[in-house]
């Protein structure tokens, strides 16, 4: 079980490293930086700027080594928690950052609970109810829901909350508290507000989780046990709740590595619909300002989430299934 | 009831049997594919889609790009019966000086009569089809627009049917990119097992640990802006599809796994058949119908990639357009607000999403109706 | 498709006098599924005397499992009991029950079920739920019919599976299913069946897909609680040789009919209907010389929906009779001098009195759609 542990995290941390050189060279590769446009800006604003200035900022953001130089001081300071410079922002990553991964995490995982606390539910009864009015409805429902990608579905409500609400459902707070400290008040307003994001981030994942769950349920209550259950005598309930879903679930965890993904990407995208101050509008900015170590830090903090749920996953369903052992 | 399941399978592997050769086998699954409603929904829903976008200049009014600055934000036109003809009414336009936009009000005394089959703007389809008619026009100057017009005043519906061109498509050039990637890496790595295997199983899973979004947005970003729309469009396909391998890569790996263990590829080995052609005459032939199935139901997703990708800037770019660039245009709440129409292309997006996913369902159950 | 199902109580068979665990009469029971109606009993009728060990063998596919399935009113969907009754009388001195009357989902359904009747499965491997402990699984019957206490059902839950000959109960009974072997699980199953002494136990092949030392043991353990507890068994095996280590009378069955009933002795030493007397040749016997061929049954049995006129068997017998096997379906005839063996066979005299015209299988044109 240790070993395990240690053996995954070891892993996590190769992943990690090998995404965070691909991330690198990716964005490396366009040309130009978001130093040529600050050059650019300096250029209109005071007339002159000499070469040697340009060679001392780009000393200074270390531009005139080559890449493998700039990413192996650049990964070192990050294993220090120190993320380079934003060229744009003129401020080390760092500040501008965790702020914004916070509530990216909240969200998705605020999104990945409503998901699973409606999905199963409409899941089971959908199974049970094969061939009923309300199971076709889910069933198209669910496929609307999966069809419809994020952006819209954000797009949309934020048209409908305009229109009929005549509220502004973009951010996460209403206009007074936005740049108000952290107070009861303010705490309401981002409950009142971050209802959107997480209904419309967990969307996708509560069509495509019901769907999953209808599958499993069918799958298992066609295994023996099902039958060894009502044959004790238990009510047609206890045997799908008790001994069918236990069991159908245990897929759904198993899939929760390949759905993270796709809820981080839908978090990214909402976000950015609904201008909403976590990593999607900034990450947007940052590559087309080409602000390399900010967009670069983005991807990596990404992917550690991405592993790091993985890992919660694989424990989870280990905790969830006697038969799975950490070895 | 396993028991009764099993039963049941046993009576298909039985059915199997005693129609002896591959026909039979897909007669049944062609079978299983007509009776569900849904998935013959989707096929003759995307025949008639993709028609529609193939045929887009005869079914356009007006090219995509026709800017028309007397009629911008043009709301949707509404047609009435005059005479026992399809008629429009024309539209006056008006300044509305409190706010210095640009209202519409029909003008019904003058109606103008719909002409079907009427000469418009010259077209060719696919360099061989050369004409100017078009499904429906109307007599200049006034215009017809189904679902509204844009800023600058280009008829909606026109850019939807042009759009379509390249999102319907750009997912299937990225799911082919895909397929033949993960059905060629799928099967060597199944085939060979060992080293090549764990590698790849590596890589996969790298690959898999990085938010998809954020990787396609990289490495769009890095695309220079000046290029050609050819060029970007199948740069962005090869970009959606980068991901997209990877799960095909894993299906078919399993189902070689599954194959490779079978007496007759064991046979052919020992009858001394080369690598390639076991491959190609055992394998690839054995898991081609799981191929198409999981091909299909990839193609959703590559759409809705690019779609995504070109609404938030880093697709497909204007002059091109796509569904995804239409939808760009109805990124300001304020502007989609008062022109609601600028959400059409978004309908269209749900419905192809959807028609497809009926049909590779259908076809997933057909294939393999114990899965 | 209501209106194909005639009415459970249609006929009334009157039950007789004899003291009877279970006496099922003319049952009938169709599979409604989206490629026609699956006739999967067709008219079975049998009783099983307070204490006695009836088996029921036949090919697979010939409706033993369905048959055990309906005496708990367990078919699953889309399979419909259409007809018969199934007479319950769980104790000496009780008047015999219909209890089709009951509904499937009733209380008293449930009552019956693990308590008055259990029922062990062919897959050791999958009847128990692999997310619960062995132990957990057996209280939880005994807490449903027995006592509300949880030690107490505890206390007799390793009682229980200590009786079925586990070595350690205690620790078994906090186990987990995957940690058991196959022998062990079916004890553990047994062991489930029996925690509430039901008067008739239904086991389903319940050896099959153990090894022959297993097999021989669980049989032992069978026949032994057998005696102790005094219950009825409906044994359902395909395996000849394990009905003669277990059974006292057995019932033959083929396509959803019973083709021969007798004694376990007149089963093997005066066969009659040709079916049977192939069954038996197929025990692999010692001494079967080299060379001389162990016999299996020529051609298969006829997939559920196709049609057979006449003697369901007749494309398969051996003493096919044309112009009235393929014509006339048999009915139950006794043999002569003795009432308690029958057969539905054309060989012997008497079979064509009361003879229906009738076809088995899916009738074309009465086939509802998908449900
Ligand atoms: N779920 C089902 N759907 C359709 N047909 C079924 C189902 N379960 C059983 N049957 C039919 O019932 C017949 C008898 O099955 P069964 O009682 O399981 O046979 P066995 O004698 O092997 O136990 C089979 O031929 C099968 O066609
Ligand atoms: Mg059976």
């Amino acid at each position: 079980m240790v070993n395990y542990i240690i053996r995954r995290v070891l892993y996590m941390i190769v992943t990690v490293f090998f995404i965070s050189i691909i991330a690198f060279i990716l964005i490396n590769l366009p040309p130009g930086s978001a130093l040529d446009a600050q050059i650019q800006r300096l250029r209109q604003q005071g007339g002159d700027i000499s070469m040697q200035q340009i060679n001392d900022l780009k000393e200074r953001y270390g531009l005139n080594d080559p890449v493998y130089v700039q990413y192996l001081k650049w990964i070192g300071g990050a294993i220090h928690g120190d993320f380079g410079q934003s060229f744009t922002y003129n401020a080390p990553v760092g500040e501008l950052i965790w702020s914004r991964i916070a509530v990216s995490v909240i969200l998705s995982l605020f999104a990945l609970i409503f998901a699973w606390v409606v999905a199963i539910p409409v899941g089971v009864y959908s199974a049970t109810h094969r061939y009923t009015v309300p199971d076709y409805i889910v069933t198209v429902i669910q496929f609307v829901g999966i069809a419809i990608p994020e952006f819209l579905l954000a797009l949309l409500l934020l048209v409908f909350a305009a229109t009929v609400l005549h509220m502004d459902a973009g951010g996460l707070n209403s206009q007074q508290f936005q740049n108000a400290p952290w107070s009861w008040a303010k705490l309401m307003d981002t409950i009142k507000h971050i209802w959107i994001p997480v209904i419309v981030i967990g969307a996708g994942s509560t069509a495509w989780l019901t769907r999953v769950m209808r599958a499993n349920l069918l799958d298992v209550l066609n295994y023996q046990y099902v039958q060894t259950a009502r044959a004790k005598g238990l009510k047609e309930n206890v045997v799908i709740w008790k001994h069918a879903v236990r069991n159908a679930l245990h897929p759904l965890i198993m899939s929760l590595g390949t759905a993270l993904p796709t809820l981080i990407s839908g978090e990214v995208i909402v976000s950015i619909v609904l201008n909403i101050p976590s990593d999607g509008p900034l990450f947007l900015a940052s590559l087309q300002t080409k602000d390399m170590y900010l967009a670069i830090t983005f991807v990596l903090l990404q992917s550690v989430l991405l592993v790091v749920g993985n890992l919660l996953a694989d424990f989870l369903l280990a905790w969830a299934d006697p038969r799975v052992r950490l070895e | 009831m396993a028991a009764a399941r099993g039963v049941a399978a046993e009576d298909v592997k039985r059915a199997k049997k005693k129609d002896i050769g591959q026909t039979s086998q897909w007669t049944l699954m062609r079978r299983r594919f007509m009776q569900n409603k849904l998935s013959v929904t989707g096929v003759i829903g995307l025949a008639i889609m993709y028609f529609l976008v193939l045929f887009a200049p005869f079914f356009a009014p007006y090219a995509p790009d026709d800017q028309d600055s007397n009629n911008q934000f043009q709301a949707p036109t509404s047609i009435k019966l005059a005479n026992g003809h399809f008629a429009v009414c024309p539209m006056v336009q008006k300044l509305n000086t409190s706010n210095f936009t640009w209202t519409y009000k029909p003008d019904c005394n003058k109606s103008e009569p719909i002409q079907f089959f009427a000469p418009g703007f010259s077209y060719s389809i696919l360099g061989i089809l050369h004409s100017n008619i078009h499904l429906f026009q109307v007599k200049p100057p006034t215009k017809i627009y189904i679902f509204g017009a844009d800023d600058l005043g280009r008829d909606v519906l026109s850019r939807i049917l042009y759009g379509g061109r390249v999102s319907m498509t750009i997912g299937l050039v990225g799911v082919t990119i895909s397929t033949v990637m993960g059905a060629v890496l799928g099967t060597t790595s199944g085939y060979f097992g060992g080293a090549i295997d764990n590698v790849m199983q590596r890589v996969i899973e790298l690959l898999l640990s990085i938010p998809t979004l954020s990787l396609f947005m990289a490495i769009a970003a890095a695309l220079p802006q000046d290029m050609s729309v050819i060029k970007r469009y199948f740069l962005i396909s090869i970009i959606i599809s980068i991901i997209g391998w990877t799960g095909l890569a894993r299906q078919v790996r399993g189902k070689v796994l599954s194959y490779s263990q079978q007496d007759y590829t064991a046979a052919a080995k020992l009858a001394g058949a080369g690598h390639m052609r076991i491959i190609l005459t055992h394998l690839v032939p054995n898991s081609l119908s799981h191929i198409i199935v999981v091909a299909i139901l990839a193609v959703p997703a590559q759409i809705l990639a690019e779609t995504s990708l070109s609404f938030i800037g880093l697709g497909m770019l204007p002059p091109a357009v796509s569904w995804g660039v239409l939808l760009a245009a109805a990124q300001q709440v304020q502007v989609v607000e008062q022109h609601v129409w600028l959400l059409v292309p978004a309908a269209f997006v749900i419905i192809t999403v959807t028609l497809y996913m009926f049909l590779g369902d259908g076809l997933r159950d057909a294939v393999d109706p114990y899965s | 498709m209501a209106e194909t199902i005639p009415s459970a109580q249609s006929t009334e068979i009157r039950p007789t006098g004899e003291d009877n665990v279970i006496e099922v009469l003319d049952l009938h029971v169709h599979f409604f599924t989206t490629l026609g109606v699956v006739r999967a009993l067709n008219g079975v009728t049998f009783k099983i005397p307070r204490g006695r060990v009836l088996g029921v063998v036949g090919e697979s596919g010939s409706g033993k499992s369905v048959t055990g399935f309906s005496i708990m009113q367990l078919v699953q969907h889309p399979g419909k009991i259409v007809k018969g009754q199934i007479l319950l009388k769980a104790r000496k001195d009780d008047q015999p029950i219909n209890i089709l009357k009951y509904d499937r989902h009733s209380q008293q359904m449930r009552n019956i079920r693990g308590n008055e009747v259990g029922m062990i499965f062919q897959e050791p491997m999958t009847s128990l739920n692999p997310s619960y402990t062995v132990g957990n699984q057996i209280q939880e019957a005994i807490l449903l019919h027995q006592t509300p206490d949880k030690d107490e059902a505890w206390r007799r839950t390793v009682d229980i599976l200590r009786r079925v000959g586990m070595p350690n109960p205690e620790r078994i009974a906090r186990s987990y299913p995957h940690e058991l072997s196959g022998g062990m699980r079916q004890r553990a199953m047994i062991a489930m069946a029996l925690s509430c002494t039901p008067s008739l136990l239904i086991a389903d092949e319940p050896t099959t897909a153990l090894d022959v030392t297993t097999e021989a043991q669980i049989l032992d353990l069978m026949r032994e609680l057998q005696k102790d507890i005094g219950m009825s068994i409906m044994f359902i095996t395909h395996n000849m040789g394990v009905v003669a280590q277990m059974c006292d009378e057995v019932v033959v069955m083929y396509l959803g009919r019973i083709v021969e009933r007798a004694s376990v002795e007149e089963i093997f030493y005066d066969p009659k209907h040709p079916y049977t007397v192939a069954l038996l040749r197929s025990i692999p016997r010692i001494g079967l010389s080299k060379g001389e061929k162990l016999e299996v049954i020529k051609g298969g049995v006829p997939d559920s929906y196709s049609t057979v006129t006449g003697c369901p068997f007749h494309p398969r017998c051996p003493n096919f009779m044309p112009g009235i096997c393929d014509k006339v379906m048999p009915a139950e005839t006794p043999i002569e001098g003795n009432p308690h063996h029958t057969v539905r066979c054309h060989l012997y005299p008497g079979s064509a009195a009361e003879a229906e015209v009738e076809t088995s299988g899916l009738a074309p044109g009465t086939a509802p759609a998908a449900s």
